[in-house]
Parts: structure tokens; sequence; C-alpha cells
């Protein structure tokens, strides 16, 4: 029997190419690519699932749009952890910001009293 | 960051460099590859456009969260594990309980259970892959072989065979899945 029975039960750890995924999904690939496409398929649960799930979307078309709009969701909710450690980092360190506070704060006073003196 | 300089570094680079310093923007780079497959492993399950996209921002959170306080090995199996897992929860919120004809398909081969028949001869795990092929469905066998060993396409199998797109995803899949218990089966008693 045909080594190739082995490529039944391989699992591929290859990156997906997600405009790859999006021309099969459109019909736009080549025999050979798609072959290798489903061969992908077969080979990795993820994707599979992915397909089936795919496939139920009428409108492809909209696909671009929602990875889009996930994208920027994605890059809002990683944003946040930063905003919280900055302001984690003001509560830690309170006096050096209110000591920089004050010193800005005699510096524009003694501006303004010395350009008071000068008028 | 602009994405496409990082299309020559592996997931498990960048996870590597996240746990390394901690930086979001790996994560974000890394996420960014499997938005399209999320949405669609939410869409299988959960079949509506707009859950599947709530679901993903949901599993977002739960990966930007989750991660930093284990280290994963394995991102894309742990990543379809936590996916899998928030869709199961949100049909057992909707219908009480997890459909069967979803918990049926639960099952996959993982990376330990392949790593089992490591330590069979070539020659012999060959010999028993050919008995339980031939132990299969008509239909299941079939499609297998148009695939595996004769490299055709799904639209190909399903010219050749009458058999519809979804039937010959189907028989391919679950061929798999039956040829392994087969195989685990006589590998336990061999």
């Amino acid at each position: 029997m045909d080594n190739e029975l082995f490529n039944i039960f391989s699992q591929s750890d290859k990156n997906i190419d997600a405009s790859m995924l999006m021309d099969y999904l459109n019909g736009k690939l080549s025999g050979k690519e798609k072959y290798e496409m489903e061969k992908l398929i077969a080979e990795n649960d993820l994707l599979h699932d992915a397909i089936e799930g795919l496939e139920k979307v009428q409108d492809k078309k909209k696909l671009q749009l929602y990875v889009d709009q996930l994208n920027q969701d994605l890059h809002r909710h990683l944003q946040k952890p930063k905003l919280r450690r900055e302001k984690k980092r003001i509560k830690e360190y309170p006096w050096i910001y209110l000591t920089i506070i004050l010193i800005l704060s005699i510096c524009i006073i003694a501006y303004l009293v010395i350009r008071q003196f000068l008028h | 960051m602009n994405k496409e300089n990082y299309n020559h570094i592996t997931d498990q680079e960048l996870l590597d460099r996240f746990y390394e310093d901690h930086n979001n923007d790996w994560l974000g780079i890394l996420l960014d590859r499997y938005i399209l497959l999320l949405f669609g492993v939410c869409m299988k399950y959960l079949k509506n456009e707009e859950e599947a996209k709530d679901s993903v921002q949901q599993i977002f959170l739960k990966v930007i969260t989750e991660i930093s306080k284990y280290k994963v090995n394995y991102f894309r199996s742990w990543l379809y594990a936590v996916a899998r897992n928030h869709c199961l929860m949100q049909l057992r919120d909707r219908h009480g309980k997890i459909p069967s004809a979803i918990s049926e398909t639960m099952s996959v081969i993982t990376d330990e259970e392949s790593e089992k028949n490591n330590h069979i001869e070539k020659e012999q795990l060959l010999k028993l892959m050919a008995s339980s092929l031939e132990e299969l469905n008509p239909e299941q066998k079939q499609c297998l072989i148009l695939f595996y060993l004769e490299k055709k396409s799904y639209q190909e199998i399903s010219d050749n065979t009458g058999f519809t797109l979804m039937q010959v995803k189907s028989y391919i899949q679950n061929g798999k899945r039956n040829l392994k218990i087969l195989l685990d089966k006589k590998i336990n008693k061999s």
C-alpha cells in the first residue's frame, strides 16, 4: 500500500495565508493550488472548522469588512491594558508627578510675576 | 507595527517575544493572523454573523487576559480550544445543552495521540492502516483514497462520485476519525 496513507494523519502547522483562504472561498485558485489548500484544510482542524463556517456566509464580500472591523476592535482591546498600566504607574508614584506639577506651576507663576514687574 | 514586516516570523516566535517583554503588539500581530479563522469557527457553531463577530471579540478578550497567566506552548491548538469552548458555552446558554450533532464532532486527533503511533514500525503501521481502511464504509473509503492517494480536489471527487461537496468533506473528515479509531484498536491489540 502507498506510503501516502500516512498523509491521512499528518497535522499541518503551516501558517495560513488569509488572502489564499479568501481566494479559495471565492473559487479563484487554480487546480493545484486548490488541492494544496484542501490538503491543508484536511490536516488542520481549526482551518477545517473555519472553512465550514465561512462557507455559510452568503455574501463573501462582507468577510473583508468583518475582518477589518474585528482588527480595529482587537487593537482597541490591546490598547486598554496599556492605558491601565499607565494609570497604575501614576498611582504608584504620585509624589513624583505632584512634584513635577508643582515645579511647573512655580515656573509659570514666576514667569507671570516677572512679566508683571517688567511692565 | 507594520504587520507585513512580520510575515516571516512564526507564531511560536511571536509568542516567545510576547512572553519575553509582555508587549501586546506581538499578541496583536499573532491574533491578527487568526481573525478570519476565528470568525469562521464561530460561524460554524453559531450560524449567525453578528453573534460570530461578538464572539470573536469575546475570544480576543479571553486570550488577552488568559495568555499571561500561564505559558501557552501551542498557540493555534490553544486558540482553537478557547474558540470552540466559547462557542459551545454560547450554544449551551441558548439551548440549555450542547446539541448532540456538535458534541459528536468534537473528538479530534490530538498531537499526543499521534505520538503514540511513533513507536510502531512503519511497515507494520502501514499494514494496519491498509486493513483499517478496508473496514471503513465504502463512501468514506472511496473519498479518502481519492483525496489522499489520488490527490483529487473536493470538486473532482464530487464530480467523480456524484456526492455533494458537503458529503465529500464529511466523508473525508469522518473517515479520518473512524480510521484513527480502528487503527488505535488494532495497535492496542497487537
